[in-house]
């Protein structure tokens, strides 16, 4: 790999950003309404119900580091589109530009992207809730790199999708995260779930980031089994990736779909 | 204007094997159909070499796989005697491609188009290169524009501008006259046999304008489903398919004449 390469894709994409409100706008708008939401919502609970003050820690908290982990895994799928929509991707592949390099790209430049959104939404939390987030990030972090790390797996299998089954399954890029939303107990703790489903929600990694990062928020120390049993998982999603992207890849040029793609 | 048909090159850029280029029984099946069957060529340093045929002849599909894109299900590919599949990197330094079928992303200005191919290409001195090379295609003031807002002619153009920046040992060109003016084709084909002269660059060109190919090619090869069917200078290809009383190349008509053939096959 070669880091001219891969910042020649991160140049690319960060010119279609400066170019693309659309790209802005997914960066930066959902976060923010994310929180400006969750927070309206935190406020009336503690007011209407006795729950304990925390809440708002927990929801708001909860709805920024789930806005990085969405944005993080669609916007890699979305840079991946908007080469095939622009009928770039094989003038890119032209080039002494690697597969692996690409992606390397892609995941640089949106990684600097979703937390670019976290730290906006961070602020917009602090400003209209006073919750600040900040100071717990230091905790928070090892369990960000759960949802970084399941966020690449997933972003890059469905890029893979794309390459062997073109376009037409595009829409996973943006539907695939509301799959995974409700079985990785983002707002809730696991035990919230039905019995027979919370097998599926410990085989995600997420619940494992989220159920940490809740305690972290409440002031509990870091459960650093539930720590290690997400990156495993995540790990284990990321060389299943890898792998199922490698073989997508090479389908999609053994059947020269990788030409037609649009 | 008509140009001479390149020589052989001056001064060759650098060593090379014998044949840039060689190709041995390449077969690519798409499920039970074979677009190509068998093809095999090479081709030397410094030649301008045009690949003819009609549509779905496989001319394309041959392109693809030389470039990686397509896998071949058999057959041998021999690039600056390197097998492009495993030696992805130093063969692709030195080889570009263009097509007006491949596009740039449409929100990017020009110069930042060719701003991204030049890193990815390690281009030295990108900008004044790219500066370069929109002076002598003549689109120097569409240099800030989107590429979205580029007429045909002026996308053609920043192709070719992306086609010359790494000054490729080997271009592989599919229509690259396609959309252009005929000043402007002029001004593209003496490039082409001025950098074959000065430089020894090698073309592998696709083109449907048999007139365009009999001005720059020396040498022609013919595929018709997928199988080399001719394969020498226009005219020993014109000799060899129509009469061997010709005296002028006529590809167009062994064109019209192998379109028209499958035409009445199809019916």
């Amino acid at each position: 790999m070669k880091a001219h390469r891969i910042g020649a894709v991160v140049l690319r994409q960060a010119y279609e950003a400066r170019h693309n409100l659309d790209r802005v706008t997914d960066a930066l708008y959902w976060p923010v309404i994310d929180v400006l939401l969750w927070g309206f919502m935190s406020l009336y609970i503690s007011r209407q119900m006795s729950v304990g003050p925390h809440i708002a820690s927990y929801l708001l908290g909860m709805a920024i580091l789930w806005a990085l982990f969405r944005s993080f895994q669609r916007d890699i799928a979305v840079a991946f589109l908007s080469d095939v929509w622009s009928r770039n991707l094989i003038g890119l592949f032209s080039t002494p530009l690697s597969i692996q390099e690409y992606v390397a790209g892609l995941v640089l430049i949106n990684l600097l992207k979703a937390v670019a959104g976290m730290l906006v939404a961070g602020l917009v939390a602090w400003a209209c809730y006073s919750f600040d987030i900040f100071p717990a990030l230091p905790a928070l972090l090892p369990h960000l790199g759960i949802l970084v790390l399941f966020a690449v797996a997933v972003g890059i299998f469905i890029t893979g999708l794309i390459f062997r089954f073109s376009t037409r399954i595009q829409s996973l890029t943006w539907s695939i995260t509301g799959l995974i939303m409700p079985f990785s107990c983002v707002f809730y703790p696991v035990g919230t779930l039905p019995a027979a489903i919370r097998p599926l929600a410990f085989a995600l990694p997420t619940t494992y980031a989220f159920e940490g990062m809740r305690a972290v928020l409440a002031g509990a120390p870091i459960r650093y089994a539930y720590l290690a049993l997400g990156y495993v998982l995540s790990a284990c999603y990321l060389a299943g990736a890898a792998f199922a992207f490698a073989r997508l890849f090479m389908a999609a040029r053994a059947s020269g779909l990788l030409v037609k793609i649009e | 204007m008509f140009l001479t048909p390149p020589d052989a090159p001056h001064k060759p850029h650098r060593p090379e094997p014998a044949a840039l280029l060689e190709i041995a029984d390449l077969t690519k099946d798409f499920g039970g159909f074979r677009a190509v069957d068998g093809v095999s060529f090479s081709i030397r340093a410094g030649e301008i070499v045009g690949l003819l045929g009609a549509n779905g002849a496989g001319k394309s599909t041959t392109v693809h796989m030389l470039l990686g894109f397509i896998l071949p299900s058999a057959g041998r590919i021999r690039l600056f005697g390197l097998d492009p599949l495993h030696h992805r990197e130093a063969v692709m330094t030195r080889v570009n491609f263009m097509s007006p079928y491949v596009g740039f992303p449409m929100r990017l200005s020009v110069f930042e188009n060719l701003l991204v191919y030049a890193k990815l290409y390690a281009v030295p001195n990108a900008r004044a290169k790219i500066g370069d090379l929109l002076d002598l295609f003549d689109i120097a003031d569409v240099a800030n524009k989107r590429y979205a807002q580029l007429s045909s002619g002026e996308a053609t153009r920043v192709g070719l501008c992306k086609a010359f920046l790494n000054d490729p040992d080997f271009l592989i060109l599919d229509e690259p006259l396609a959309s252009l003016d005929p000043r402007a084709a002029v001004h593209v084909k003496q490039l082409l046999v001025e950098r074959q002269r000065q430089r020894g660059l090698t073309v592998l060109l696709t083109s449907h304008n048999m007139f365009h190919v009999e001005e720059i090619c020396r040498r022609v090869i013919f595929l018709d489903r997928g199988r080399v069917v001719a394969d020498g200078s226009p005219l020993d290809v014109t000799r060899t398919m129509l009469s061997s009383a010709r005296t002028v190349p006529a590809l167009r008509e062994i064109f019209l004449s192998m379109s028209g053939r499958k035409a009445r096959e199809s019916a």
